[in-house]
C-alpha cells in the first residue's frame, strides 16, 4: 500500500539524528511550557519559531510539533498538582485531576493523564494516516452554520458541569459569555463595552486573565483560607506500586479513552475549534454516558482520562486542516501555519504531492513523539510531585509569581493582571457562595467563536433561525444541532426516567 | 474580628447578589452604546447579545435574591461567619500585598518589585530563616528574568528600572 | 603642500572630529529588546511580514538587539496605536503597519488618535495588491470566466463577498466597487484571511477580495481563480491574471501598505537607525524572493516622500469611510 511506504518513508526521516534530537528536546521543552501555568502550546510555539530559521522546514515543523504535543501532556501537570490549568486544553483536568491530588493521589491523577494522552495521541496519529485526503473534504464543509451547530452542542455538554443551584449555575454561563463579548464586535467592526474608555478592554477579555486568575490567584485565596497559611500539603510516595496501582485504575476508563480520542480528533480537524472544546466535551460526554457520573468532579479517574485523551487526539487532528486546506484548526496550529509559510512552504491542498518528505516526515515523527513524551513525562513525575513537598507558605509565592507573569506576557499589558487580581478576588468570593466557576471560563473561551459563527450564519439566511434545523440545505448543521437539543434535555429526562423506572 | 464575624454567609449571600444585580444593569445600560435590536437588514446589532445575556444575568441573580428570601438555598440559613475570622488575616494580608505589588510593577518595574513582595510575604508566613528568604527572594526572580527575557524573549515591564538592564542586555545578546 | 596648509588641514580635521563628538556622540544603537507592536492578530499578513522581518534580522544579525513581535490586534488595530502613542519618545518601540492605521482614527475618533503627530513614520518596504476571487467550482459562479462576466453575473443577483472583517480593507474596497458598478452584494466576515479563502472553497460565500498570499494554496491546487488584479500592471506570480487598467477600469486600484513607524519624539538619529535597518532587511536576498514569489510589490520609500504618501493614503480613506457610511 502506497500509505504505509511513505509512511515508513516519513518515520525513517523522523529518526535522522538531526530530527530526532530536535524532536525529543522539543517533548520537553513542551511538557514544561505547557505546566507552566499561563503558558501553553501557543505560546511555546510562537516564541520558538524564530529558532527553527536555522534548521530546515522538515526539522522545525518536527520540533514545533513535539512542543505542540508536550504542552498537551505538560498542560495536565499544572492542573494536576497546583489546580491551575496549564493551558486552556488543560481546564477540564482540573476538575477531577485537582481532587485526586488532594485526595493523595496525585501518581495516579498523573499516570492517568500520561496513558490517556499516549492512547489519544496514537489513535487519532493512526487516523489521520489513514484518512488524511478524505478528511480534508469533511472539514472544508464546516462552515458557519455547522460552527455555530458545533458550539452548541458543546455548550450542552457543560449544562451536567454545574452545581445544583440552578440560578447560579446559569449566571456563571452568561457572566462568561458576555465577557467574551468585550472588545472588537468583528462583525460591525465597532468596539464594544469599552468600561471607562480604557484601551485595555479593546482587545476584550483574553480567558487566561480570567482563568489564571480564578484557578490561580482564587484558588490560592481558598487555600489560604482552608489551611490557614499553615498546613503542608499531603506527601506522596513515588514506587512502582503506585503506577501498578493507577494503571490498574485505567483500566476501567475504556470508554474515557474511546470517546476522547475519537471525538477528541473529530472536534480537532474541524477548523477554528481546536484542543480546548474537544476537551470540555469529552469530559462532559464521559460524565453523562459514565455508570458512575456522581463521582466526576470529586476525583473520578475517568475524569482526568477523558479530557486528556481528547486534547492530544485533538491537537494531532488539528493538523490536518492546517496542512491540507491552509486552515488553522486551532490557534497553535495558527501559528505553525505562519512558520510553515515563513519556510517557504504553501499550506493547502497540494502539499501532500508536492512536500511529501515534509508531510509524512512530520507524521511519522508524531507516532514517535507521542513515545517520547510518555516515557519522559513518566520518567518526570518524581519530579513534578517535588512541587507537592513544598511547604505551602513558599508554594504560595512561587504560584502568585507564576500568576502575575502569566497574566502579563500573553498581551504584554498590566491592565490583564489588574483584571486576573478582580476575577480572583471575584472567583474566590463568588466559590465560596456556591456559584460554579468552571463554566464561565467555558463560555469566555468558546463565546467568540459562537457567537461569530452565529451571526455570519444569520447573514447568510438574512437574519433567519431555521438556517441551522434545514435538513436539506444544511444536513450537518440540522444533525448537531438536533443532537445538541437531546443533550441538553438528557439531565432533564434522567431524573424523571429514573424515577419511572424504579416505580416501575 | 468581631466585625469579621460579624459578617455572615447569609449576609454574604444577599450583598453579592445584590452587587451582581446591579452590576448586570449597569452591563445592559453599557451595551446600549451599540445597537441593541434585532432588524431584518442587518439582523443583530453589535449591542444585541451583550444587552440580553446581562438581562439574564440579572434575572439570575433576581432568582438568587427570591431563593434567599424564601430561605431555598444552604447559604439563605447559615449564620456561620463567612470568612473563618482566624483566617481573615491570611486572605486579606494577601490580597492587599498582591495589590501593592502590582502597583510597583507598573513603577519600579517587575523584577524589584518582586524581591520585595516575596521578602514580605516569607517573612510574614514562614518561619524560614532571614539567610533563606534573602537568597529566595534574590533567586526568583533573577530565574524568571533569565526564563522569560532570556529563554522565551518576552519583555517584561521594567518600569523606572529599565536602565539598570542595559549591560544585563548588552552581555546577553 | 606648505606647512600653513598641512596644519590648517589638521585643525579641519581636528574641528570636525569636536564638532561630530558634540553634535551627536555616537550613532544610535539599541540597548534593549526592541518592541515590534502589530496591529493584528498572530497569523494574518501585517503577522507574516513582521516576523519575516524579525527572523531575517536574526539570522543575519542585522541588529545587535534582538527584535520581538507582540501582537496587540484589538479595535482593529486601536489598542497597537494607543500603546505607540503612549510610548512617545521610546527608542525601543516599532510598529508596522496595515491599512487599519488609516481608517481607525477617523472611524473611532473616541481614541483621540492624530495620526500625523503621534507617529515617526520610518519606511514603507512592501504594498500588497488586492484580486478579485471566485471558487472554480463556485456553485453561483458557473461560467465566470473574466472580470465583466462576473460584473454582469453580480448585477443580477445577490452574490455573497467573504471578507476580513467590518470596516476592514476589504469591505472598504467592496464599498467602492459597489458604487463604481452598481451592484449589491452581503459582505459576511471573518476572523482572518485564510478563513477567508476557506469560506469561498468551501462554497459559503461567492467571491472575495483576497491579498495573493491568503489563496495562494487554492490557487495553486487550482479551487480558486482570480479575475483581476487591481494595479496597472500584470504581476510576475499572476502571469495570467490581467491587470485593472488592461481591461479599462484604472479607478479601479488598491493596495495595502506594509510600513513601519516609531513613536513620536524620537532624535533624528534612532530614526536614522531604524530606517537604515530596514533598508538592509529590504535589501536582503531572502526577503525579496519570499515577497516577489508571494506576489507582493517591493516598494521602498521613506522621508518626505513616505510622509507626503501617507498623507494622500490618509484623505483617500477618510474619503472612502465617509462615502461608505
Amino acid at each position: 500500500m502506497e500509505v504505509t511506504a511513505l509512511l515508513l518513508q516519513g518515520i525513517f526521516t523522523a529518526f535522522e539524528p538531526l530530527n530526532l534530537g530536535l524532536l525529543i528536546f522539543g517533548c520537553l521543552v513542551g511538557l514544561f511550557v505547557g505546566a507552566m501555568p499561563g503558558l501553553g502550546s501557543v505560546n511555546g510555539v510562537a516564541i520558538l519559531i524564530p529558532i527553527t530559521f536555522i534548521v530546515p522546514p522538515t526539522a522545525a515543523i518536527i520540533f514545533l510539533a513535539a512542543v505542540y504535543y508536550g504542552a498537551m501532556y505538560g498542560g495536565a501537570i499544572s492542573s494536576v498538582m497546583l489546580g491551575i490549568p496549564g493551558a486552556s486544553t488543560a481546564v477540564a483536568t482540573v476538575f477531577d485531576g485537582r481532587p485526586l491530588a488532594v485526595k493523595g493521589e496525585a501518581m495516579t491523577a498523573l499516570t492517568a493523564a500520561a496513558v490517556g494522552s499516549f492512547v489519544g495521541g496514537t489513535v487519532s496519529v493512526i487516523l489521520f494516516t489513514l484518512f488524511a485526503p478524505p478528511l480534508a473534504e469533511v472539514a472544508l464543509r464546516f462552515n458557519a452554520p455547522e460552527t455555530f451547530a458545533l458550539m452548541v452542542m458543546a455548550f450542552a455538554t457543560f449544562v451536567g458541569l454545574g452545581g445544583d443551584d440552578i440560578p447560579k449555575t446559569v449566571f456563571s454561563i452568561l457572566i462568561g459569555l458576555a465577557l467574551s463579548t468585550i472588545g472588537l464586535d468583528l462583525i460591525t467592526g465597532k468596539p464594544r463595552l469599552i468600561f471607562f474608555g480604557m484601551p485595555g478592554f479593546l482587545h476584550g477579555i483574553n480567558f487566561l486573565v480570567l482563568a489564571i486568575g480564578i484557578y490561580g490567584i482564587g484558588e490560592m485565596l481558598w487555600t489560604l483560607e482552608e489551611t490557614k497559611g499553615k498546613v503542608q500539603m499531603s506527601k506522596l510516595s513515588v514506587n512502582m506500586k503506585e503506577v501498578g496501582k493507577a494503571l490498574g485504575a485505567l483500566k476501567k476508563t475504556f470508554l474515557a479513552m474511546n470517546i476522547g480520542s475519537f471525538l477528541g480528533f473529530f472536534v480537532g480537524i474541524l477548523p477554528a475549534a481546536g484542543a480546548t472544546p474537544a476537551s470540555l466535551m469529552s469530559y462532559g460526554i464521559t460524565k453523562q454516558l459514565s455508570k458512575n457520573s456522581s463521582e466526576f468532579g470529586h476525583g473520578a479517574v475517568a475524569g482526568v482520562v477523558a479530557p486528556e485523551t481528547a486534547n492530544n487526539s485533538a491537537s494531532t487532528g488539528s493538523m490536518l486542516p492546517m496542512l491540507t486546506l491552509g486552515i488553522p484548526g486551532s490557534p497553535t496550529t495558527a501559528i505553525l501555519l505562519g512558520g510553515m509559510i515563513l519556510w517557504g512552504l504553501t499550506p493547502g491542498p497540494l502539499l501532500f504531492t508536492q512536500e511529501p518528505e515534509f508531510v509524512w516526515g512530520l507524521i511519522g515523527s508524531l507516532y514517535i513523539a507521542n513515545f517520547f513524551t510518555l516515557v519522559l513525562n513518566i520518567a518526570l513525575i518524581p519530579a513534578f510531585l517535588m512541587v507537592l513537598r513544598i511547604p505551602f507558605a513558599i508554594l504560595a509565592p512561587v504560584i502568585f509569581v507564576l500568576c502575575v507573569t502569566g497574566g502579563y506576557a500573553p498581551t504584554q499589558s498590566l491592565h490583564d493582571v489588574w483584571l486576573m487580581l478582580l476575577f480572583g478576588f471575584g472567583g474566590y468570593v463568588l466559590r465560596k457562595l456556591d456559584y460554579p466557576v468552571a463554566p464561565a471560563v467555558l463560555s469566555i473561551v468558546l463565546g467568540p467563536l459562537a457567537e461569530n459563527a452565529l451571526r455570519q450564519s444569520l447573514i447568510l439566511s438574512d437574519g433567519s433561525m431555521g438556517i441551522f434545523f434545514d435538513f436539506t440545505a444544511k444536513p450537518i448543521a440540522a444533525v448537531i444541532m438536533y443532537i445538541a437539543i437531546v443533550l441538553v434535555l438528557m439531565p432533564a429526562f434522567g431524573p424523571i426516567y429514573r424515577k419511572l423506572f424504579k416505580k416501575a | 474580628m468581631s466585625l469579621v464575624s460579624k459578617f455572615t454567609v447569609k449576609k454574604a449571600e444577599i450583598t453579592v447578589a445584590v452587587i451582581l444585580a446591579l452590576s448586570s444593569l449597569a452591563l445592559m445600560i453599557k451595551s446600549m452604546e451599540n445597537r441593541i435590536t434585532w432588524n431584518t437588514e442587518e439582523n443583530m446589532g453589535a449591542g444585541f447579545l451583550p444587552f440580553y445575556l446581562s438581562l439574564g444575568m440579572l434575572i439570575c441573580c433576581v432568582l438568587v435574591i427570591i431563593n434567599f428570601f424564601l430561605k431555598r438555598t444552604p447559604q439563605s440559613k447559615d449564620e456561620s461567619p463567612f470568612i473563618d475570622p482566624e483566617a481573615f488575616k491570611f486572605v486579606s494580608v494577601t490580597l492587599i500585598s498582591l495589590i501593592v505589588l502590582v502597583f510597583a510593577i507598573g513603577y519600579l518595574g517587575i523584577y524589584f518589585s518582586l524581591i520585595f513582595f516575596l521578602a514580605f510575604y516569607l517573612r510574614y508566613f514562614s518561619e524560614k530563616s532571614v539567610l533563606f528568604i534573602t537568597l529566595f527572594s534574590l533567586i526568583t526572580p533573577v530565574l524568571t528574568f533569565l526564563f522569560f527575557e532570556w529563554l522565551l524573549k518576552i519583555p517584561l515591564p521594567q518600569g523606572i528600572s529599565e536602565p539598570l538592564f542595559y549591560p544585563v542586555y548588552d552581555f546577553m545578546y | 603642500m606648505t606647512l600653513i596648509k598641512k596644519i590648517s588641514l589638521v585643525l579641519v580635521s581636528l574641528s570636525l572630529v569636536a564638532v561630530s563628538s558634540v553634535s551627536s556622540a555616537k550613532p544610535f544603537e539599541p540597548k534593549k529588546p526592541i518592541e515590534l507592536i502589530i496591529p493584528a492578530g498572530q497569523g494574518g499578513g501585517a503577522d507574516e511580514i513582521a516576523r519575516l522581518v524579525q527572523g531575517v534580522i536574526e539570522k543575519n544579525d542585522y541588529a545587535s538587539k534582538p527584535v520581538i513581535p507582540i501582537n496587540k490586534q484589538g479595535g482593529s488595530g486601536g489598542e497597537a496605536m494607543t500603546y505607540v502613542k503612549k510610548k512617545a519618545g521610546d527608542e525601543h518601540t516599532l510598529m508596522i503597519t496595515l491599512n487599519n492605521v488609516l481608517t481607525t482614527p477617523t472611524n473611532q475618533p473616541e481614541l483621540g488618535i492624530d495620526f500625523f503627530n503621534d507617529f515617526t513614520p520610518l519606511a514603507r518596504l512592501i504594498t500588497d495588491t488586492f484580486l478579485v476571487w471566485i471558487a472554480t467550482e463556485g456553485k453561483n459562479t458557473q461560467g465566470v470566466e473574466t472580470f465583466d462576466d462576473f460584473i454582469a453575473l453580480a448585477k443580477q443577483g445577490n452574490l455573497v463577498a467573504g471578507g476580513t472583517g467590518s470596516m476592514s480593507e476589504d469591505e472598504l474596497l467592496l464599498g467602492m466597487m459597489r458604487g463604481q458598478f452598481g451592484f449589491d452584494a452581503k459582505y459576511v466576515p471573518y476572523s482572518g484571511g485564510g478563513a477567508v479563502a476557506k469560506g469561498l472553497v468551501g462554497g459559503e460565500s461567492d467571491f472575495t477580495l483576497n491579498n495573493p498570499s491568503e489563496q495562494m494554496g487554492f490557487y495553486q491546487s487550482g479551487d480558486s481563480k482570480a479575475l483581476v488584479m487591481m494595479t496597472p500592471e500584470r504581476n510576475s506570480a499572476f502571469p495570467e491574471v490581467p491587470s485593472s487598467y488592461e481591461l479599462g477600469y484604472p479607478d479601479l486600484e488598491y493596495y495595502m501598505m506594509r510600513a513601519f513607524m516609531a513613536p513620536a519624539g524620537i532624535d533624528a538619529e534612532v530614526e536614522k537607525y531604524y530606517t537604515g535597518l530596514l533598508h538592509t532587511v529590504y535589501s536582503d536576498n531572502e526577503f525579496q524572493t519570499f515577497n516577489i514569489d508571494d506576489g507582493k510589490l517591493m516598494s521602498w520609500l521613506e522621508g518626505f516622500g513616505l510622509k507626503d504618501f501617507l498623507a494622500i493614503e490618509y484623505e483617500k480613506h477618510a474619503e472612502i469611510i465617509k462615502n461608505f457610511n
